[in-house]
């Protein structure tokens, strides 16, 4: 081997690892920008299900509501279309419930709704910018609890479509907006299930 | 004796680069291993970077029939594959279901899906770019709606 062709050697390296690198370092780069986005405004949604049967099932999703709402419109299938579902019910039996809703949101907080019998026990409220429903299902063995707590910035989204549709995209975008939030809450004896709200995108028990 | 060491040289440098482009744009990697029965394993290894191309060497009248099949959900996978590419280290989908257990993660920008059931478990991995590559070809030969 010639004096030359052993200076090529370093030049050659040098060009191999500049290539094989540069795109990790981009990549580098650019994983570090996403993960402080992520710490500063991705907002990610999250399922949780533990059930404590013999089979030990654990169900756990966490989906970017960013990517949520980026896929939605994507789906056309059965009864959602660009990211609206059409319900035939929005007004059930004659209950109109956007009127409902409306007069809800304009007036202050309160209990709206207080059902108490022998299988169950309901309540509908709205409270600090929330509607809160909790059930209270005595039927079971050991008592269901059920608490659904939605901002009512979601549900005017939700209901800022057509009449007979629900606006999904839009209430993701709404829930963006919005703190920690736990959103479900259903425990009974056999179940747990969460949904809730935050910026982790991970999610610890 | 000069040249043929430049030759080597030009042959082993082409090497290189041709591997570290191959290996940059990471691997597409099917896993499985099934221990009842007949005990099949199978392992697909293939670089990413030569799936797109690949896709140029299959016959139109295939491609049209594969885009018309996937028509109506190849818009989501591009869409989910674009999307999550914003997303490359995060936990998507955790499943344990008694023996069964499916897990559906991102890290490093590829797509990874692990199952498992007795006597069979399944590990997929495919950078995010390719499915993304992939969709948008099939997509271009999908029937105008």
């Amino acid at each position: 081997m010639t004096h030359r062709t052993r200076h090529l050697f370093p030049v050659i390296a040098f060009l191999a690892a500049a290539f094989l690198y540069a795109p990790l370092g981009t990549q580098a780069q650019t994983s570090s920008t996403q993960s402080s986005a992520s710490a500063h405004g991705e907002r990610w949604l999250h399922v949780r299900v533990i059930s404590t049967n013999s089979k030990g099932e654990t169900v756990r999703v966490n989906v970017p509501l960013e990517l949520a709402e980026k896929v939605l419109p994507a789906i056309d299938h059965d009864r959602l279309h660009n990211g609206k579902v059409r319900i035939g019910c929005m007004d059930c039996d004659g209950v109109d419930v956007r009127t409902i809703f409306e007069a809800v949101r304009s007036s202050k907080d309160g209990e709206f709704v207080t059902v108490q019998s022998n299988d169950a026990d309901i309540s509908v409220m709205k409270k600090d910018g929330q509607l809160h429903v909790h059930v209270h299902d005595k039927k079971k063995s050991k008592d269901a609890q059920i608490e659904v707590k939605v901002p009512m910035k979601v549900v005017e989204a939700l209901l800022s479509g057509s009449k007979d549709e629900l606006d999904i995209v839009a209430g993701l975008h709404a829930l963006a907006g919005q703190g920690d939030v736990e959103l479900v809450s259903v425990k009974d004896d056999e179940n747990t299930i969460r949904v809730w709200l935050d910026s982790k995108n991970v999610t610890t028990d | 004796m000069v040249l043929l060491a430049k030759i080597a040289l030009g042959f082993g440098a082409t090497m290189v680069l041709a591997g570290a482009y191959t290996f940059r744009e990471g691997l597409l990697r099917v896993d499985v291993d099934e221990s009842r029965g007949q005990g099949h394993h199978v392992r697909v290894w293939v670089p990413a970077a030569i799936v797109p191309i690949a896709i140029h060497f299959v016959p139109r009248d295939r491609m049209r029939e594969a885009g018309e099949r996937s028509a109506k959900f190849m818009p989501l996978v591009h869409a989910v594959a674009k999307e999550l590419q914003k997303y490359p280290e995060s936990e998507l989908v955790e499943v344990h279901d008694g023996r069964q257990y499916v897990r559906i993660r991102t890290h490093n920008g590829n797509l990874l899906i692990d199952a498992e059931e007795p006597g069979q478990t399944v590990h997929l991995s495919c950078p995010l770019a390719t499915i993304d590559d992939v969709s948008r070809e099939l997509a271009a030969f999908a029937p105008a709606s």
